[in-house]
């Protein structure tokens, strides 16, 4: 099979399911709507692997791009539908594919009471089509297209149960704030295309060192073109990634079926910015200022999230905290330089946190769907795999590794190459420092609340006996689980063979590429897909560090272990009491820093204000009054005036006929002189 | 010239003539015969639609008649709507028991007076098939004896045209004395180094006749009472042919004879289009009558082929007789609906009495919904094409206000059309409607068609034809 | 005082005035309603042969003749038609013939 064939069916694959199950899925039947897109995804997953493999094995061209069809032909504003496969983008295929297909398999199981499963997989299927054109893309329209293909694909999937106000109320909530990124985002194409008169990546990188320099004035004050693009895309990166000021819909995108939440609100959509940031490192490389934003937005949002993640109930919500400070994690090391790490981290971050949002689907599905940790407890010997599954994924969200051996699990590799990459940068970058030590802290943070999830919902007494109130995650029927009691039990093997798949990755996925991603290899590995400049240095030298820095993370992690197991364990019930009093850190935590009350006093109350001056007075009266409605209000008043005339007497006929015959003779006469 | 020559020239109009002659005698002594009458008409109009496209082209009679490819195109159109409305008409008022041999023959005597007003080259054969068309319209409008409607329709119709025909007349009367004779190439020449205040005068009378035959504001008082008092298949018939022939001839004499005075002419065409595209839209938002709603939709439809004929030149007369021809397919489809549509016999004439035909005769409701949306111009329907080149002609003529204003009657108009469409779709039916009868149902669906989609097809036929017709038309 | 063009023109468009005047002035009758077309008619063939003579031209006074004779027609058509109105309202008055309108 030729590569380009190869790579064609990659991306179109899932666009077939998406079609079949989308438009005849009332016709196929569920089952084999569910059979058609996920063996295609798996054909799709098979068939990146290989691309995977022979690209880097060098039985590919390391770098090539089929062009499929012209999209957008309109002067020198040039886009062509294509697929661009370089280490990047091979990378991501592999990522994007292997978690869609898993999540595809799992959803058999965790959707397999709902009525709508057809249209589920159809647009799980639509989302990873619009999510593989996203990371295919060879000009920034492209990428533009797959941007808003999976905003689109997650809005219908946040809102899946429409039933559910509140589901239909995120939905529109992450759609809306993606918009506020998009728009910046959109902007960010429009100054490249001015900037450079073309939007193809292969056109624009080569001119980044030439156009380095050029400004745009606006009054007095000079704006560096490479600046202003690149913190425009940034924008738009900070909107999909759910980066600090625009993360309030990650959370609530939660109410999301399960699976939704593993694959666009954990492993690929979310990452998106980050990819982004990555495959534009040239020109962000030419942008310090745009840099310096990156690293400290990042910073600011892996430490914010993490604090947020310490006091939520919502077993879901706290892996969705735990994302937002992941990705931040990734965007300070895209900001300081350190794109390989980044992307590193990207990678492992994908199976480690799939794999933890599906065991929560597990628990939740063994728990009748309820969601709030304070009801679960001692599922261990309950759901035995699942509990292994997700210690595992602790481990590797946590960290675990010794360093002097250089063996660990999937987060130990990539977390600490960012936060060493972050101590080497902050010799030269003053935001890395601050990048590092949020770094630490958030590492702390994230063994914490990771240890107490698992303390909470695994161990402890089980507080799941005389509850029955149920969930959030509410499926359309609570009976057909073939059980009556409400104990616990452990989730069908459709669910669990993911799970143990991707718990693979999560502890291997580290140690195995670590040479290729940031170690020796990795130049060979990335060719000239991602920008060396700074990362060159910046990767050769996190061998060379201070032992206390090479030790700092893991030692953060212990800590916030055994402060887990304090409060959680040993000291069972402190926690609780310590929410019950309702402190006001607690509180602030509690309600997420108040962000969503903030944004909507300020910008949903705000705006609404807003709309109703200009809809009750500017449009209303104003535009309405004098526009349709007086136009049509004056329309009909004379209509009955001209029927009026029609009096049905011929004499009136008569003389109106010989008015106009006098009206126009003394118009010709005048007109005429 | 010889005879044969001659007669070669006036070939459809001879045929037409001999026809109506014959038939009438066949009538005359074979009363019941009245199937085999309108077969004939309609054969004989057939025939004469050959006859055009294949006769020799030139003048005769002194130059008073015309076979050019402008009188061609307009003649064919005519007298295949004519052979449509014997069609229609026929078995329409046999259902009603008034079947008459003299409706066909009506028919083809108007088709000859529609031709020769296509012909006319002079203020004589002008006037005389002006009359000869008018008469038998009168006629055919108080067809129906049945119904006190008709009679009056037929009244008024008579007193206002022939008024109309009063006023046309003096102005030809001026006309003629101020150019010193009644060829069209006679008062070119007068004309060609400035008319004269008489001229003039007289050509704005002429104006307000000819207005008169196609109904254009402010002479449009009588068409909503004719089109509600007459028979529906002789409204279909009206609001059609008639209103191309006077289209054509009005046409002619400004361009081949009036050509130098222009400027004059144009602005009274543009005052007479906007008035009429106003009346049309704000006085069809009241109506509850379908024909009569129709008959507003008709005035404004005039308004535009007289902006296409104000822009002057090939391309506005082009424009306007594309217009013309979609418009006289459109108006004829939407009339053989009406005339398909009845319950109890009694026919369905108001809002009220389609609401919710989709339910009940979803081919008739949707055919009609073409027609309406068509008649808004919404694409892709002919309506649309046809504005389209009224447009194109006026905006290259340095029309644009007027073409504006027509727009915007066009967006108030839409309230009635689209009104129609919403009550034929949403509302709810009330009682049974009759089986469509199978020629109104045939003709009214194949005018639909032709509306979407034959027209995207027929334009491209259309488009030449209507150019080389309008070269005649404007070189004389 | 010789009587010119002017004069026969002048007559001309008085007989026209009092004709269209006598369609809308006059609310009774449609008789009269044809009256007063037959003025209108007559008052363009004076100006038909008038402008003949002038001209030196015979088309006018043709012109003329192929009026008078279409007047006739219409007159008989118009009476048939009256005649149908009649029988179906039992009255000519004008006012009669508004059942339509609007």
């Amino acid at each position: 099979m030729s590569p380009q064939l190869a790579v064609t069916l990659i991306v179109f694959a899932p666009l077939a399911g998406a079609l079949v199950a989308g438009l005849f899925g009332r016709l196929i039947g569920h089952r084999v709507a569910q059979i058609v897109t996920t063996g295609l995804l798996f054909v799709a997953c098979a068939l990146a692997w290989v691309t995977f493999r022979q690209v880097f094995g060098g039985a590919w061209p390391h770098a090539f791009t089929v062009t499929l069809a012209p999209f957008i032909h309109v002067g020198r504003f040039v886009s062509d539908w294509s697929i661009r496969i370089d280490s990047l983008s091979a990378v991501m295929l592999v990522v994007v594919t292997s978690v869609s297909a898993l999540v595809h398999l799992y959803s058999w199981g965790y959707m397999r009471t709902d009525p709508h499963r057809a249209r589920f997989f159809a647009y799980l299927s639509l989302f990873t089509f619009a999510m593989l054109a996203l990371v295919t893309a060879a000009d920034f329209m492209q990428l533009f297209f797959g941007w808003e293909g999976v905003g689109l694909a997650s809005y219908l999937l946040i809102g899946f149960w429409y039933e559910k106000p509140t589901a239909n109320a995120a939905a529109i909530k992450a759609f809306v704030v993606n918009r506020v990124g998009d728009a910046g985002f959109a902007l960010g194409i429009m100054t490249v295309f001015w900037a450079f008169g073309s939007i193809r990546f292969a056109d624009v990188f080569p001119l980044v060192a030439s156009h380095a320099d050029l400004a745009w004035r606006f009054g007095s004050a000079q704006f560096r073109l490479m600046d202003l693009a690149c913190v425009l895309l940034f924008i738009g990166a900070m909107g999909k990634s759910a980066q600090f000021l625009l993360h309030t819909w990650l959370p609530d995108a939660m109410e999301g079926p399960t699976p939704v939440s593993a694959l666009i609100h954990a492993a690929t959509m979310v990452t998106a910015g980050v990819y982004m940031v990555c495959l534009l490192s040239p020109m962000f490389e030419a942008a310090p200022v745009a840099k310096g934003v990156v690293t400290v937005v990042g910073a600011i949002t892996c430490l914010f999230a993490a604090t947020i993640g310490l006091a939520q109930n919502d077993i879901k919500r706290v892996i969705a905290y735990s994302t937002c400070s992941q990705l931040g994690y990734m965007f300070f090391a895209a900001g300081i330089g350190a794109y390989p790490a980044a992307m590193f981290h990207l990678f492992t971050h994908a199976f480690f946190k799939a794999l933890l949002f599906l065991g929560a689907g597990s628990v939740i599905e063994a728990m009748h769907h309820e969601q709030d940790m304070r009801h679960m407890g001692a599922l261990w010997n309950k759901t035995p795999i699942t509990y292994v599954v997700m210690l595992l994924g602790t481990l590797a969200i946590t960290g675990v590794g010794i360093p002097g051996l250089d063996l660990g699990f999937a987060g130990f590799y990539s977390k600490d190459a960012i936060i060493n990459a972050a101590y080497v940068a902050s010799a030269t970058q003053g935001t890395a420092m601050f990048a590092f030590i949020c770094g630490v802290v958030a590492a702390g943070l994230t063994s914490f609340y990771s240890w107490r999830l698992i303390f909470m919902t695994f161990h402890g007494h089980a507080k799941w006996g005389a509850h029955e109130a149920h969930g959030h995650d509410a499926h359309a029927d609570h009976g057909a689980h073939g059980h009556g009691a409400h104990t616990p039990h452990e989730s069908p093997w459709v669910m669990i063979l993911p799970l143990i798949l991707l718990s693979v990755g999560a502890v291997f996925a580290g140690g195995v590429f670590d040479e290729s991603f940031v170690g020796g290899d990795r130049a060979g590995f990335w060719g000239s897909a991602l920008s060396a400049t700074t990362s060159g240095t910046l990767l050769d030298q996190i061998h060379h560090l201070p032992q206390w820095v090479v030790l700092a993370p893991l030692a953060v992690t212990a800590v916030g272990f055994f402060a887990a197991w304090y409060y959680y364990i040993a000291r069972e019930g402190l926690a609780a009491r310590i929410a019950a009093r309702r402190g006001l850190l607690w509180a602030f935590l509690y309600n997420k820093w108040y962000f969503d009350e903030l944004y909507d006093a300020v910008f949903v109350r705000g705006a609404k204000a807003l709309g109703d001056l200009f809809w009750k007075g500017g449009d209303k009266k104003l535009i309405d009054g004098l526009g349709p409605d007086g136009v049509s209000e004056v329309s009909y008043a004379v209509g009955r005036g001209v029927s009026r005339v029609q009096t049905g007497y011929v004499y009136h006929y008569a003389f109106v006929m010989l008015l106009g015959v006098a009206g126009l003779v003394s118009y010709a006469l005048w007109a005429f002189r | 010239m010889t005879p044969v020559h001659l007669a070669a020239l006036a070939a459809p109009q001879l045929l037409l003539a001999g026809a109506s002659l014959v038939l009438l005698v066949v009538g005359a002594f074979r009363p019941k015969a009245i199937r085999l009458v309108a077969g004939l008409g309609v054969l004989s109009l057939l025939a004469a639609v050959g006859v055009v496209a294949i006769e020799p082209l030139g003048r005769a009679f002194g130059g008073d008649l015309v076979a050019d490819q402008g009188a061609a195109f307009a003649e064919a159109v005519i007298y295949l709507a004519s052979a449509a409305a014997i069609l229609l008409g026929q078995p329409w008022f046999a259902r009603r028991g008034q079947a008459r041999f003299e409706f066909p023959i009506l028919i083809l005597i108007a088709a000859l007076g529609m031709g020769m007003m296509c012909r006319a080259a002079d203020l004589i054969s002008l006037f005389v098939a002006i009359e000869l068309q008018s008469l038998s319209l009168y006629i055919l409008a108080a067809f129906e004896k049945s119904d006190g409607k008709s009679a009056e329709a037929g009244l008024k119709y008579f007193v206002l045209g022939a008024l109309s025909t009063g006023i046309m007349l003096y102005g030809v009367s001026l006309i003629y004395g101020f150019a010193g004779g009644t060829s069209f190439a006679r008062i070119a020449a007068a004309v060609a180094h400035g008319a004269s205040g008489g001229v003039l005068f007289g050509l704005v009378f002429l104006i307000c006749g000819l207005a008169f035959k196609v109904s254009a504001a402010p002479f449009h008082m009588w068409t909503p009472d004719v089109y509600e008092g007459a028979p529906t298949p002789v409204v279909g018939f009206f609001a059609g042919a008639p209103k191309l022939a006077a289209m054509v001839l009005l046409a002619r004499v400004l361009t081949e004879s009036f050509g130098p005075a222009l400027a004059q002419w144009r602005q009274i065409l543009v005052v007479m289009a906007i008035l009429s595209v106003a009346v049309g839209a704000l006085a069809g938002l009241r109506q509850s009558n379908l024909k009569r709603l129709w008959a507003y939709s008709s005035i404004a439809s005039i308004g535009y082929a007289l902006i296409g004929l104000a822009a002057g030149g090939p391309e506005g007369v082009q424009a306007m007789l594309v217009y013309m021809t979609l418009y006289v397919v459109d108006v004829t489809g939407f009339f053989a609906c009406l005339a398909a549509l009845a319950r109890e016999g009694r026919p369905l004439e108001s809002f009220a009495d389609v609401s919710g035909l989709v339910r009940q005769r979803p081919g008739l409701a949707v055919a009609m919904t073409v027609f309406a949306l068509s008649g808004l111009g919404l694409p892709p329907f002919s309506g649309l094409w046809g504005k389209f080149y009224v447009f194109k002609a006026a905006i290259s003529a340095g029309l644009a206000p007027a073409a504006v204003a027509a727009l915007i009657g066009s967006v108030v108009a839409a309230y009635y059309y689209l009104r129609l469409v919403k009550v034929m779709w949403l509302d709810a039916p009330e009682g049974q409607i009759d089986a469509p009868p199978a020629e109104a149902a045939g003709l009214a669906y194949a005018a639909a068609f032709f509306v979407f989609p034959v027209v995207l097809i027929a334009l491209m036929a259309l488009d030449p034809a209507a150019r080389a017709a309008a070269l005649a038309l404007v070189q004389g | 005082m010789t009587i010119g063009l002017d004069h026969y023109l002048a007559v001309a468009a008085i007989l026209f005035t009092i004709g269209v005047f006598g369609i809308f002035v006059n609310r009774r009758n449609v008789i009269v309603i044809l009256m007063s077309i037959e003025l209108i008619l007559l008052a363009v063939n004076i100006n038909l042969v008038a402008f003949s003579t002038f001209l030196h031209d015979v088309v006018g006074q043709i012109f003329a003749l192929f009026v008078l004779t279409v007047a006739a027609a219409e007159a008989a058509v118009g009476l048939a038609i009256l005649v149908t109105f009649f029988r179906w309202r039992g009255d000519i008055a004008v006012d009669d013939a508004s059942m339509m309108k609007g």
